[in-house]
């Protein structure tokens, strides 16, 4: 033994900062129990439907008819699909076109505007989307194709609508991705005498390009999880678009199909558990395009952060084998075919084939002349040409962000009144108020914040600080991943059946305001989880080695240091989940929301009105209301937005690195 | 205050100290003696300041960092299980070779340590930061702003501030590591000034890459090579007359 003459030795056997580590242990490991709970809840409730339907026969079944026992998901599998394709046909020229306006083109101070005015597209609710769809968007398809469109209802309308809810991401993502092109390329480039243009198409974007993958594939995730915009506008009908590029047909996704048939399906039959496999099979779907951009991303990290990728096998390209010549020719060729069979396909759904194929011979004549003329143009002219283009396309992104908030804005204020916020509905929703609405709502996301911020909080400190790099704590980082891009209606389906039909049944039998809260805050409790976690880790780590020097404690370094230090970060991811919670229809309508309350419930286990739902209910089911429509989803417009630019304020506030 | 008869703040013996499988510090024996300045010298990764971190148990912070051999300090071992890790880094503080004051105001950076350590009045926490920043040459340039973010001072002031966290919670020995070589040369002489100035009340090791500044400022002056102690003795003798050839060659700069 040591004698103790300094008082150096320790005094108890467990010190505060072993309580708060076991405390923090204990809240990490109730988050990841329910993490798992999660997972293991969808696969087994799927388990009936692969063992009396069939894997296979399920996965090419091409006749969806619960009702009469068919359970072909061919259908729903190809309408998501469809639809995807069509919404990334639009959003990604747009979204790209944007990105490199911004990034490259755009003055530096127009482009602080233009990032986060880009950015009010993903504020938007979903339902808010879809009621867009539905009073401008499918009158407005319906004027344009009237021999097509019977209802405006349509893939086309679904692709359109998903499309722009998929440009926020693919322009956030794309811009970084050009931004992190270090500027000596650039000047490298232009030191040799090309056009910022050539710079841009011949350095910059191919330099970016796993980046832009990368934005290409995180949009296509959105759309495929998108549920409310969707259901709203594409008809909703499970079956084949005859031909198959019929853009006019109706569709069906998975996720509409979870949305309109859960609320009806029997519990523990076949149909419900064929339900569950949908939701897994889409949970598949969101993980393997998020697993393919992250490894994108990382590509991206690897080859700017100096790194050389090692031993990968690479193919050699047309190129080496057919020389550059031939290869250019075999890809012009290969790009006036595609042209040709594009302009056909479109040009087939308006008139018969002697039409259809002349148009499409002249289209790519067209293309042809144009490409020959272009290249014969000086570097300065095609910059200019490049350039307008690209305004073109942020002018008509931004365009039409004016037209949605225009609209609701414009009809929504007349709606708007004293009456209106602090009144009931009467006369089934054509009149009177959306007070037990506003209220519902704002009583949801303080009940989704009390559930979720503590054990999200303390589980991203937990894995920043305390958790040790184990195969464990990847499995963790892996499974938040996964539950992070898992679509919303997932979590509805899971707070139908988990939250109000197992885990309060005891306390009361139908929605509650608890059922929603706790729904809310699974969906919400990765983000946050992740968040946190970021924000703790980028705090700089001589920082902690400065407080521990002076013989602070572990626990006493977190509280004083790290988390002040990251506080910006994570009040910014909080605010901005609690944002999405707000306007989230899918996860309420199962758990939570019903269409009319005449007085404020006061216990947590009655169900409660929400500004999300009451807009769906509304505009879907009650014709003859659409100033209180237009009222509402102008209100809960305004709740979400005040609640992303208050996180906005936040992010900008702690990055100038004044006082926390 | 505990009074020692000895003169040796931290005894050395035999420490050998392990990465993972790798091997960074073999055999090393030195004294650290009371108010003096230790100078520890030698080519980058010698564990010059890996036997620096290992005084105040820095390296705890390092997965699979072990350490076998005996470190005292006053009597005390401070790899003991026993030893409460937070009291020996109270008294043997640190400076990083980047400042790293936290993002808060001077005050609070100053203040940190003692309120950490129960501090609470107003007016004695006030009292500590005066004379902390008096103590780090800092308060004439700073006592006017003392509420504004500790991140809008220079360099060396930011190192000066550091110094002063580090005094504000009374440690007996500073351990310094590299704490100029992100500096300027005007700010680097105040760090020096400032360090023999410290001398006086505190005892002072630094690790440095800087041969001058090891002659100028040191007392006592280790050479380390390849992760052991290749001699050790009065600063004077190390740089005017060193027994090893390996430590002639190196400070007359043959290699390194």
């Amino acid at each position: 033994m040591e004698t103790d003459s300094n008082g150096l030795a320790r005094k108890g056997r467990i010190s505060g900062d072993g309580i708060v580590r076991y405390a923090l242990t204990a809240v990490a490991s109730v988050t990841v129990l329910i993490i798992f709970f999660i997972f293991l809840f969808i696969f087994l409730n799927s388990t009936e439907a692969i063992s009396s339907v069939g894997l296979i026969e399920f996965l090419t079944g091409s006749v969806w008819e619960p009702l009469s026992g068919s359970f072909g998901a061919m259908p729903v599998i190809t309408g998501t699909v469809l639809v995807t394709i069509g919404s990334i046909a639009i959003a990604l020229p747009l979204g790209l076109g944007a990105a490199i306006f911004i990034s490259e083109v755009a003055p530096a101070n127009a482009r602080k505007v233009l990032k986060p005015l880009c950015e009010v597209f993903a504020g938007i609710p979903s339902v808010v989307y879809g009621f867009f769809g539905l009073v401008v968007l499918l009158p407005l398809l319906r004027a344009v194709f009237p021999e097509q469109l019977l209802f405006g209802s349509s893939w086309l309308a679904g692709s359109i609508l998903l499309g722009i809810m998929a440009l926020p991401t693919i322009i956030s993502v794309s811009e970084d991705a050009l931004r992190a092109v270090p500027l000596s390329y650039r000047e490298a480039s232009v030191a040799m005498g090309a056009t910022r243009w050539e710079t841009t198409r011949k350095v910059v974007v191919p330099a970016a390009i796993s980046g832009i993958s990368a934005a290409a594939i995180l949009g296509i995730g959105r759309a495929i999880g998108e549920t409310m915009a969707v259901m709203m506008v594409s008809g909703n009908a499970a079956i084949f678009p005859d031909p198959l590029w019929d853009v006019f047909s109706l569709v069906r996704t998975i996720t509409a199909t979870l949305a309109l048939e859960m609320p009806e399906v029997v519990v523990g039959s076949v149909h419900y558990s064929s339900l569950f496999l949908l939701a897994l099979i889409l949970m598949v779907m969101v993980f393997v395009v998020n697993y393919a951009a992250r490894a994108l991303v990382r590509r991206t990290r690897r080859r700017f952060g100096g790194e050389q990728a090692v031993g990968r096998f690479s193919l050699p390209t047309m190129r080496d084998v057919l020389g550059a010549q031939t290869a250019a020719r075999v890809r012009s060729g290969t790009a006036l075919t595609v042209l040709f069979a594009a302009s056909a396909m479109a040009a087939s759904l308006f008139t018969g084939p002697y039409l259809t194929f002349g148009s499409a011979a002249a289209v790519t004549v067209a293309a042809v002349i144009v490409g020959k003329v272009a290249r014969r143009l000086s570097p300065a002219i095609r910059q200019k040409a490049a350039h307008m283009s690209l305004l073109a396309v942020m002018a008509l992104v931004l365009a039409l962000l004016a037209v949605i908030i225009g609209d609701i804005v414009i009809k929504g204020l007349p709606a708007i009144s004293l009456e209106f916020i602090f009144g009931f509905p009467r006369d089934g929703g054509t009149s009177g108020g959306i007070y037990p609405a506003l209220v519902g709502t704002l009583k949801l996301v303080a009940g989704t914040a009390l559930i979720a911020l503590p054990l999200g909080i303390a589980s991203g400190v937990y894995l920043a600080e305390y958790a040790r790099d184990t195969r464990a704590t990847r499995i963790i980082g892996g499974a938040l991943d996964v539950l992070n891009g898992t679509p919303s209606v997932v979590f509805g389906l899971f707070g139908l059946v988990a939250v109000v039909g197992m885990l309060l049944s005891g306390l009361t039998t139908g929605y509650s305001l608890l059922a929603g809260c706790i729904t809310l805050a699974m969906m919400v409790l990765p983000v946050i989880i992740r968040t946190t976690e970021e924000a703790v880790s980028a705090v700089p780590h001589d920082l902690r080695e400065a407080s521990l020097a002076m013989g602070a404690t572990k626990w006493q370094t977190v509280a004083r240091v790290v988390l002040p230090a990251a506080l910006g970060g994570i009040m910014t991811g909080t605010i901005l989940s609690l944002g999405r919670a707000a306007g989230e229809t899918a996860p309420i309508m199962f758990t939570a929301a019903v269409a009319f309350q005449s007085s404020i419930p006061g216990s947590v286990l009655s169900p409660v009105m929400a500004l999300p739902y009451h807009l769906y209910y509304l505009s879907s089911e009650v014709p003859g209301s659409q100033t209180m429509q237009y009222g509402t989803a102008l209100v809960l417009l305004m709740v979400v937005l005040v609640m992303f630019a208050a996180a906005s304020v936040i992010r900008r506030r702690s990055e100038k690195g004044v006082r926390w | 205050m505990v009074t020692t008869e000895s003169d040796n703040v931290i005894e050395i013996s035999n420490v050998n100290l392990w990465y993972g499988d790798k091997q960074a510090l073999f055999d090393v024996s030195m004294p650290v003696r009371r108010n003096r300045i230790t100078a520890l010298i030698g080519p980058s990764g010698c564990g010059k300041s890996t036997l620096l971190r290992s005084m105040n148990r820095m390296n705890d912070l390092v997965d699979g960092c072990r350490l076998e051999g005996r470190m005292l300090f006053g009597g005390t071992d401070i790899y003991s299980p026993n030893t409460d890790v937070n009291g020996i880094r109270t008294r043997i503080g640190m400076i990083f070779q980047k400042p790293n004051p936290f993002p808060m105001s001077i005050r609070d950076n100053v203040s940190y340590g003692p309120r950490i350590h129960g501090v609470e009045d107003r007016e004695e926490l006030d009292e500590i930061v005066e004379r902390s920043l008096v103590r780090s040459a800092l308060w004439d340039e700073v006592h006017d702003r003392l509420d504004k973010s500790a991140l809008a001072l220079s360099g060396g002031q930011q190192q000066r501030l550091c110094i002063a966290r580090a005094l504000a919670v009374s440690p007996q020995v500073i351990l310094m590591d590299e704490p100029t070589s992100a500096l300027d040369p005007m700010a680097t002489s105040k760090i020096e000034d400032l360090a023999c100035e410290l001398e006086k009340d505190y005892t002072v090791v630094i690790v440095t890459h800087n041969m001058q500044q090891a002659s100028r400022i040191s007392d006592y002056t280790g050479f380390m090579y390849l992760g052991k102690m290749a001699e050790f003795g009065r600063t004077e003798g190390i740089f005017n007359k060193p027994k090893e050839e390996l430590t002639e060659r190196y400070i007359t700069g043959r290699f390194g």
